[in-house]
C-alpha cells in the first residue's frame, strides 16, 4: 500500500508535518511497497492512536453494561453485512468498542485494570473486540502475596511473583490501584494516606509502591508501573501525588522510559479540604512533572454529560454512590483486589464537576513537554472514548476553551488557572499525546510511529493541516477527527470516513518476563499454601489458558538473559 | 484394557458453584469414578441414556436422519419464521453461547436464557440498584454474618456451604462455622434453615416488607414499624437489623424464594438497597444462587455481545431488551413467536404450563444430549456431546469467575457449537440459494 | 383537520411494531407516501400498506391538524404514537404495548384496552383509556431514573402492576384498581387510584398518591394525619421513610 503526498506527523521519527509518500508491506511500514494507492494529498496523516489507559473489557466493564440498560439503548446501530451490531454510549459492547476507536482513528488500546483471578474473562471480551490492538494491565496493589513480600523485604520473592501473575493473566504490566485502600475495603475501610499501615498485613501503600517499582525495574517490563494514586477523587489530594511521586524519583529504570505512570492525573490533582473550598491543583503538579523526569500522566480528561466511573478503588465508588444517590456494584476479588462501578453525570453549572474539567485541560497545557502527557478521558469514568475530539480540539483551541467557560459555574476562573492559559497545541503536540508518547510509555516499539518496521497502523484525516487555523476552525477540526478519512490497520484500510470496511481481529499483548527457577520455586510453597486454604479454586485452575488469546503477541522481558523456551 | 486415567481438578458441570476440584477416572474412554462431586454433580458427570441420532419429526413420528439433514431442516425452520426463540443456554460453555448469539443475529431472533424463569428478576434488580458483590472466595475468608434469603443451598447447592459459605474456613474465619452466625429467611423450613443460628419465617409473598423494615431498622428509624411485619415479630427484626449492623462481613445470598415470590424483581431491588446502606455500617455483599451452571456465563456473553444480559431481541437487527415483552416466557404467553430453538435447556419441563403449551403450536428444534419432555413435541432434535465433559470450553460461576471446563472423555457426537456452526452454515446455504433463484 | 384512518387487512399472529404511525410522521406525507413508511413484523422490513388499508385527505397538513383513526383490532401493534408532538390518535378498539412512549403533545384516546407500558417516558399530552391498561403505564425504561415526566394520562378501568414507576412529573388517573407497587420511586408526579392497589409508593422519594380504596402500606411508612377529600376520609402517610421520602400517600377509609 502507498499513502501519497500526505502531511506526515510522525514525531517519534523527527517527523513534523511534512509533506511524504508511506508505504506498507505486509503490515508494517516500508522503505517501499507497492499495491493500493491512497490519496492523501494535503491531509492530515499520523499514526494510528493508542489508548494506554481506558476501561474496555472485563467484569467491571461487564458489570457497566448490565447495570445500564438505559446507556446500552443509546447507542444502538443495527448489524451490516460487515458489523455486529453496536449498542451503548458510555459502556459500548465489544463490538462497538473495535469500530468507535476504528473510526477515530485509533488502531490501539489497552484495558487499565484486570485481577489476575478474573483475567479470563478479560481475555474472553478483548478477543471479541474487532480490529484494534490491545492489552490489558494486571492489578497488583491489593494482592496478600504482594504484600507479604514487601512486608518481608523479599525483592527477588516480589519479582518473581510479579513474572507469575502476568503470566497467569496473561497481562501486560503492573498496575496499582488505591494500594492497601482495596484490602481495608474488604473490612469496609480504606486507608487515608500512603503511609498508612494496611490492616492485617503490616505494610503500607508507600512501600507496596516502592516495591512493585523495583521488582518492575527489575524485570526490566516494557512498561513501568501504572499508578492510581491513594485518595483519588478527594479534595486535598495533589499532597499524596507529590509525596508519593517522590518516593519513586530515585529509582533507576530499566528502559529508556518513565518509572512511573500515573493514572488519570485530574482525579488526583485537587486543592482544598472540602468539595466547599475545592480547587484545582493542577499548577502545583504541573510544576513537579516539569522538573521532574521519572514521571509521565494521563489525563483522565472528564466533560460534561453522561459517564459510568468504574475502578479498583472499591471505597471511592462507594462514596461516590452514597454522595450521587445513584445505583452502586461493588465486586471484592479474594486475596486481590476490589472494585466498584457507579454510572454518573457531570454537570456544567456544578462548581466540582466544572472545577474538574478545567483541570484536566490544565494539567495537559501547563505541563511543557508534551511527551508526558497522554490524552485520554480514563474512558468511561471522565467521558466515553468517542469524545475525544473534543479533547483534542479543546487543547488546540483557546477560542472554544473560553467559549466553554463561558457556560460553566462562574467560579472556574476563581478555583482554577485555565482562563489565563494561552498555550494552544499543534499536531505535532496531539501525534506525541495520542500516538508516539502513549506507544513510549507502555513501551510498545512498532506503535506510535511511522519508521520502517512499525505496525502499519496509519489513520489520514479530512484536514489540511497546512491551511486549517485549528485554534477558530475548531468545529471544523472536530468533526473530521471523529471520523478519519482513512484508518488503516497492519495495511488494512478498516474504516472509511466513518464507515467500518474490514474487521479484521487484534492482537493481545502480554510479557512474559522471566525469572530465576529457584525464586519461583520459593514463590510456589507460598502460592500453593494460599490455594490450599485462601483462594476458591485450585492453583490448576488459575492461570489464563493460551485458547483465550489466539491473537497473543508475547513481549518477552525478565532477569534471564539466555532464551525463554517458547510458551505453548 | 487401557491404564485408568486420573484428571485432576476439573470443573463440575452442574450447578453455578462450578466446584473446580473433582477428580475423574477415565478407562476405555469411559468415565468410571468421580470424586469430591456432590451427589448431584456425580451423576452429571457420569451421565446416562442419550438420544442416539439426529431426528425430524415426520407425519408426527421422530425419524432418525443425518446430522446435516437435520442442518438443513434446523435452517429452513429458523429463516421461515419472523421471529424465531432461541433458547436455554444456561447448560452449555459460552463458545456455543457465543455462536448461538451469531445464529440470531442472522436469522433475526429473539434470544433469552433460562434466566427468564430463575434470576431474571434479579438482573432487573440489579438495572435498578447495581450489585454490591465479592468473589467466592472473599465470603469463606472473611464473612461472619450470612444471610440466606429464599433460597436452600443443603439440597440444591450442596457443596456452596463447605467450600464457599457457612462451614468454610479462610484467613480470618479459621474457626469455620463456629465463627459465624448463620440466618435463614423463607417461608418454610429447609434443610438450610436447621443449620442455622436464626431462622426467620415469613408469611409467603411478604419479602419487601420485611425488607422495608429491616431498612428502617438499620437506619436507626424502627420506631414507625408496626410490632408483626410480614408474621415476624418486630423484635426479632430488630434483633436482626442488629446482627446484620455489627457484622465485620457479612453476605446475603438468595434464590428463587425470593425472585419468585410476589414483588419479584422489586424484593432484590429493595434487598440490594438494604446491603447498600448495610455498608455504612459493615462490609456487606449480596449475590444470586444461580442454578443451572453456567446461566451466569450467557448473561455475560449475551452482555458484552449485545450490550444486555438476556431476552435480547435481534429481530430489527439492532438489540433491543426488555424483560417482560422480549423474554421467552412473555413472548410465548402472547403467542409472539413463530418457531423455536431450544438448547440446554428443558423449556417444557420449566416454563408455565400454558407457555409450553405455546411451544406445541409452532415448529421447535432441540439440541440436547437427552431426550426429556421437550423432546415430544420437537420437530427437529439433534443430539449433542455434554459440554464440560466430552467438550471443553468456559463457564461463569454463580460470583461471575470464570472458569476453564475441561474435556473428561470423547465423544461421538458434535459439541453445541458445531451444531450451531453447522445450522448457520445451512442459512447461509439456503439463503445463497433464494438469492439466485431470485436473480 | 385531516383525518387518515388505518385498519389492518387482518389478524397478526406476531406482533407488529409501527412507531411511524403518528401524526407527527404523517404530517408532511400524501396517503401513497404513507402506504410505504416502513413498519415491522418480526424481522420481517415491510410497508404500511402491507398490513394495513390507509384512507383519508390526500393533502398533508401538520401534526396539529392531523387525526388518525385506528380501526380494528390494534392490539398486537405496538409504538404506535410514539414521540408524538400533536394532532390525535384515536384508537376505536385496544392497542399494544408502548403506545404514546416518549410522546410530547396530542392526544392518543383509545375506547378498548391498552397493553403494557402505555405511555412510558411521557412528557407531555394526553391519554385516555376507556377500558383497562396493563403494567407499567407510564413508566420507564429498564435502569432509567425517570419514567413519566409531564402530561396527563387517564384510565377508566383499572392498571397492572408498577403503574408510574419512576414517576418524575405528571399525572394518572385511574378509574378501577391498580396492581402491586403502584406509583414506586415516585419523584414528583401524581397518582389518583379510585379502587385499590398493593404496596403503593415504595421508594417514593416526592409526589402525591391518592387511593380511594384499599391499600396494604408498607411498614416505612409513617402514619400522620387524618384530611377529607370530596366528602371522603383519607388516612395520610409520609414516606417512603427508607429513603427519607418526602412522599404523600393517601388512603381512603371507606365512604363517610
Amino acid at each position: 500500500m502507498i499513502i501519497k503526498g500526505g502531511i506526515v506527523y510522525d514525531p517519534a521519527n523527527g517527523i513534523y508535518g511534512d509533506e511524504m509518500d508511506l508505504f506498507i508491506d505486509q503490515g508494517r511500514m516500508a522503505m517501499q511497497a507497492k499495491g493500493e494507492e491512497i490519496d492523501a494529498r494535503g491531509l492530515l496523516v499520523m499514526p494510528g492512536g493508542v489508548d494506554a489507559h481506558s476501561h474496555i473489557a472485563g467484569k467491571k466493564v461487564n458489570t457497566g453494561r448490565i447495570m445500564r440498560p438505559d446507556d446500552a439503548r443509546l447507542g444502538t446501530e443495527p448489524r451490516t453485512a460487515v458489523c455486529r451490531p453496536s449498542t451503548g454510549y458510555t459502556v459500548p459492547n465489544c463490538y462497538a468498542m473495535g469500530y468507535r476507536y476504528a473510526r477515530m482513528g485509533y488502531t490501539t488500546a489497552f484495558e487499565a485494570a484486570t485481577p489476575i483471578l478474573e483475567a479470563r474473562h478479560t481475555h474472553e471480551e478483548l478477543e471479541e473486540i474487532p480490529i484494534i490492538d490491545k492489552g490489558a494491565l494486571t492489578l497488583f496493589g491489593n494482592n496478600w502475596q504482594v504484600m507479604e513480600c514487601v512486608r518481608d523485604k523479599d525483592l527477588t520473592k516480589l519479582a518473581a511473583y510479579v513474572a507469575w501473575g502476568l503470566r497467569a493473566a496473561r497481562g501486560y504490566g503492573v498496575k496499582i490501584v488505591n494500594p492497601g485502600g482495596g484490602e481495608a475495603w474488604g473490612f469496609g475501610g480504606n486507608v487515608k494516606s500512603q503511609n498508612d499501615i494496611v490492616p492485617n498485613f503490616d505494610v503500607t501503600p508507600a512501600e507496596i509502591i516502592v516495591g512493585l517499582a523495583k521488582a518492575n525495574e527489575m524485570l526490566n517490563l516494557p512498561h513501568s508501573i501504572h499508578l492510581h494514586f491513594n485518595n483519588l477523587g478527594k479534595p486535598g489530594n495533589y499532597t499524596t501525588a507529590i509525596e508519593t511521586l517522590d518516593l519513586l524519583k530515585d529509582i533507576k529504570p530499566s528502559r529508556m522510559r518513565q518509572v512511573v505512570h500515573v493514572a488519570h492525573m485530574q482525579f488526583s490533582a485537587y486543592g482544598g479540604t472540602s468539595w466547599r473550598d475545592f480547587e484545582s491543583k493542577a499548577s502545583v503538579i504541573a510544576d513537579y512533572f516539569n522538573c521532574h523526569n521519572h514521571a509521565t500522566m494521563d489525563m483522565g480528561q472528564l466533560l460534561f454529560g453522561s459517564a459510568t466511573t468504574m475502578t479498583a478503588d472499591a471505597p471511592l465508588e462507594y462514596g461516590n454512590a452514597r454522595l450521587t444517590h445513584n445505583k452502586w456494584s461493588n465486586h471484592d476479588i479474594e486475596l486481590e483486589e476490589s472494585s466498584g462501578v457507579v454510572p454518573m453525570t457531570y454537570f456544567r453549572k456544578m462548581l466540582v464537576n466544572a472545577v474538574q474539567w478545567a483541570i484536566g485541560l490544565e494539567l495537559a497545557l501547563l505541563v511543557k513537554d508534551p511527551w508526558k502527557v497522554l490524552m485520554t478521558t480514563d474512558h468511561p469514568n471522565g467521558s466515553p472514548f468517542v469524545n475525544y475530539p473534543e479533547v483534542i480540539t479543546l487543547l488546540m483551541s483557546k477560542p472554544k476553551r473560553d467559549a466553554e467557560m463561558a457556560t460553566l459555574h462562574e467560579q472556574v476562573p476563581k478555583r482554577t488557572t485555565l482562563a489565563g492559559i494561552e498555550r494552544e497545541l499543534d499536531w505535532t503536540d496531539i501525534a506525541i499525546m495520542t500516538r508516539a508518547a502513549p506507544a513510549r510509555v507502555l513501551g510498545l516499539d512498532d506503535k506510535g510511529h511511522l519508521g520502517p518496521g512499525a505496525d502499519g497502523d496509519v489513520s489520514i484525516y479530512n484536514l489540511r493541516p497546512l491551511e486549517v487555523d485549528t485554534s477558530l476552525d475548531h468545529v471544523l477540526v472536530k468533526k473530521a477527527l471523529a471520523n478519519a478519512k482513512y484508518t488503516i490497520k497492519g495495511g488494512v484500510v478498516v474504516s472509511k470516513e466513518g464507515q467500518i470496511l474490514a474487521t479484521p481481529p487484534g492482537r493481545t499483548f502480554w510479557v512474559d518476563a522471566a525469572v530465576p527457577q529457584v525464586d519461583t520455586d520459593r514463590l510456589m510453597i507460598d502460592l500453593e499454601e494460599k490455594f490450599a486454604k485462601y483462594y476458591s479454586i485450585q492453583i490448576a485452575n488459575y492461570a489464563v489458558q493460551d485458547a483465550y488469546l489466539p491473537h497473543a503477541k508475547v513481549i518477552r522481558a525478565g532477569l534471564l538473559i539466555e532464551p525463554l523456551p517458547e510458551v505453548a | 484394557m487401557s491404564e485408568a486415567i486420573m484428571i485432576k481438578d476439573a470443573v463440575c458441570s452442574f450447578c453455578g458453584c462450578l466446584c473446580d476440584d473433582i477428580n475423574v477416572e477415565v478407562e476405555d474412554g469411559k468415565i468410571q469414578r468421580v470424586r469430591h462431586a456432590c451427589r448431584l454433580g456425580s451423576s452429571k458427570i457420569m451421565g446416562h441414556a442419550r438420544i442416539e441420532s439426529p431426528m425430524i419429526r415426520k407425519n408426527g413420528v421422530l425419524v432418525a436422519v443425518s446430522f446435516q439433514e437435520a442442518y438443513d431442516k434446523a435452517a429452513k425452520i429458523l429463516l421461515a419464521a419472523a421471529k424465531p426463540l432461541l433458547y436455554g443456554w444456561a447448560s452449555t460453555s459460552c463458545e456455543a453461547a457465543k455462536k448461538g448469539i451469531l445464529l440470531a443475529e442472522e436469522v433475526g431472533g429473539v434470544l433469552d436464557s433460562t434466566a427468564t424463569v430463575c434470576h431474571g428478576p434479579s438482573v432487573i434488580g440489579i438495572e435498578e440498584k447495581g450489585l454490591p458483590g465479592a468473589t467466592l472466595g472473599q465470603v469463606k475468608n472473611r464473612a461472619d454474618t450470612i444471610v440466606f434469603w429464599g433460597c436452600n443451598p443443603a439440597e440444591a447447592h450442596p457443596r456452596h456451604s463447605l467450600r464457599y459459605s457457612s462451614n468454610s474456613c479462610g484467613k480470618f474465619t479459621q474457626e469455620g462455622r463456629e465463627g459465624r452466625k448463620i440466618i435463614v429467611v423463607d417461608v418454610r423450613e429447609t434443610r438450610t434453615s436447621k443449620n442455622a443460628d436464626k431462622f426467620i419465617r415469613i408469611s409467603p409473598g411478604s419479602d419487601y416488607e420485611v425488607i422495608s423494615a429491616l431498612r428502617m431498622l438499620v437506619a436507626g428509624k424502627g420506631d414507625s414499624v408496626l410490632d408483626e411485619v410480614g408474621g415476624v415479630l418486630k423484635a426479632d427484626l430488630a434483633d436482626i437489623a442488629a446482627t446484620l449492623k455489627a457484622a465485620k462481613f457479612g453476605a446475603v445470598f438468595f434464590g428463587l424464594g425470593i425472585t419468585h415470590s410476589r414483588g419479584r424483581y422489586k424484593n432484590i431491588d429493595n434487598a440490594l438497597s438494604l446491603v447498600a446502606e448495610l455498608n455504612s455500617h459493615s462490609k456487606f455483599v449480596i449475590m444470586p444462587m444461580r442454578g443451572h451452571y453456567n446461566v451466569g456465563g450467557i448473561g455475560q456473553v449475551l452482555a458484552w455481545s449485545s450490550g444486555y444480559p438476556m431476552s435480547v431481541d435481534f429481530t430489527r437487527g439492532g438489540p433491543y431488551f426488555n424483560p417482560g415483552e422480549t423474554s421467552a416466557c412473555d413472548l410465548l404467553a402472547r403467542r409472539d413467536v413463530d418457531a423455536a430453538l431450544i438448547i440446554a435447556a428443558d423449556a417444557v419441563s420449566n416454563f408455565p404450563r400454558a407457555t409450553a403449551k405455546a411451544l406445541a403450536g409452532i415448529p421447535v428444534i432441540q439440541i440436547d444430549p437427552y431426550e426429556n419432555p421437550t423432546t415430544l413435541l420437537s420437530d427437529v432434535v439433534i443430539p449433542c456431546a455434554i459440554a464440560g465433559v466430552e467438550v471443553e470450553g468456559t463457564a461463569y460461576r454463580m460470583d461471575g469467575l470464570a472458569l476453564r471446563l475441561r474435556k473428561m472423555v470423547d465423544s461421538s457426537f458434535p459439541s453445541d457449537e458445531d451444531i450451531l456452526m453447522g445450522i448457520l452454515e445451512s442459512v447461509h446455504k439456503q439463503r445463497q440459494m433464494t438469492a439466485n433463484e431470485g436473480a | 383537520m385531516r383525518t387518515i384512518t388505518i385498519t389492518p387487512k387482518k389478524a397478526f399472529r406476531i406482533s407488529v411494531e409501527a412507531e411511524n404511525i403518528s401524526p407527527d410522521k404523517f404530517a408532511s406525507l400524501n396517503i401513497e407516501q404513507i402506504k410505504s413508511l416502513t413498519v415491522w413484523q418480526g424481522n420481517r422490513k415491510i410497508m404500511l400498506s402491507d398490513l394495513f388499508t390507509v384512507e383519508g385527505d390526500d393533502a398533508p397538513a401538520k401534526a396539529e391538524e392531523t387525526t388518525i383513526r385506528l380501526a380494528g383490532d390494534f392490539f398486537q401493534v405496538k409504538r404506535i404514537g410514539e414521540g408524538m408532538t400533536a394532532g390525535v390518535v384515536e384508537v376505536q378498539g385496544s392497542i399494544g404495548m408502548h403506545a404514546g412512549n416518549n410522546m410530547l403533545g396530542g392526544l392518543l384516546s383509545i375506547a378498548g384496552n391498552a397493553d403494557d407500558w402505555l405511555a412510558r417516558e411521557m412528557r407531555g399530552g394526553k391519554v385516555v383509556v376507556m377500558g383497562n391498561a396493563g403494567n407499567y403505564v407510564g413508566g420507564g425504561y429498564r435502569g432509567e431514573k425517570c419514567g413519566m415526566r409531564g402530561g396527563e394520562i387517564e384510565v377508566k378501568g383499572s392498571a397492572g402492576a408498577y403503574l408510574g414507576e419512576h414517576l418524575c412529573g405528571g399525572s394518572i388517573r385511574i378509574g378501577g384498581d391498580a396492581g402491586d407497587f403502584a406509583g414506586a420511586a415516585n419523584q414528583g408526579g401524581t397518582i389518583f387510584i379510585g379502587g385499590s392497589t398493593y404496596l403503593p409508593g415504595a421508594e417514593m422519594s416526592k409526589g402525591t398518591i391518592t387511593v380511594k380504596g384499599e391499600a396494604k402500606v408498607l411498614p416505612s411508612f409513617l402514619k400522620t394525619e387524618i384530611v377529607e377529600v370530596d366528602g371522603q376520609a383519607f388516612q395520610k402517610y409520609a414516606g417512603d421513610l427508607v429513603d427519607s421520602g418526602k412522599g404523600e400517600l393517601l388512603v381512603g377509609m371507606g365512604s363517610s
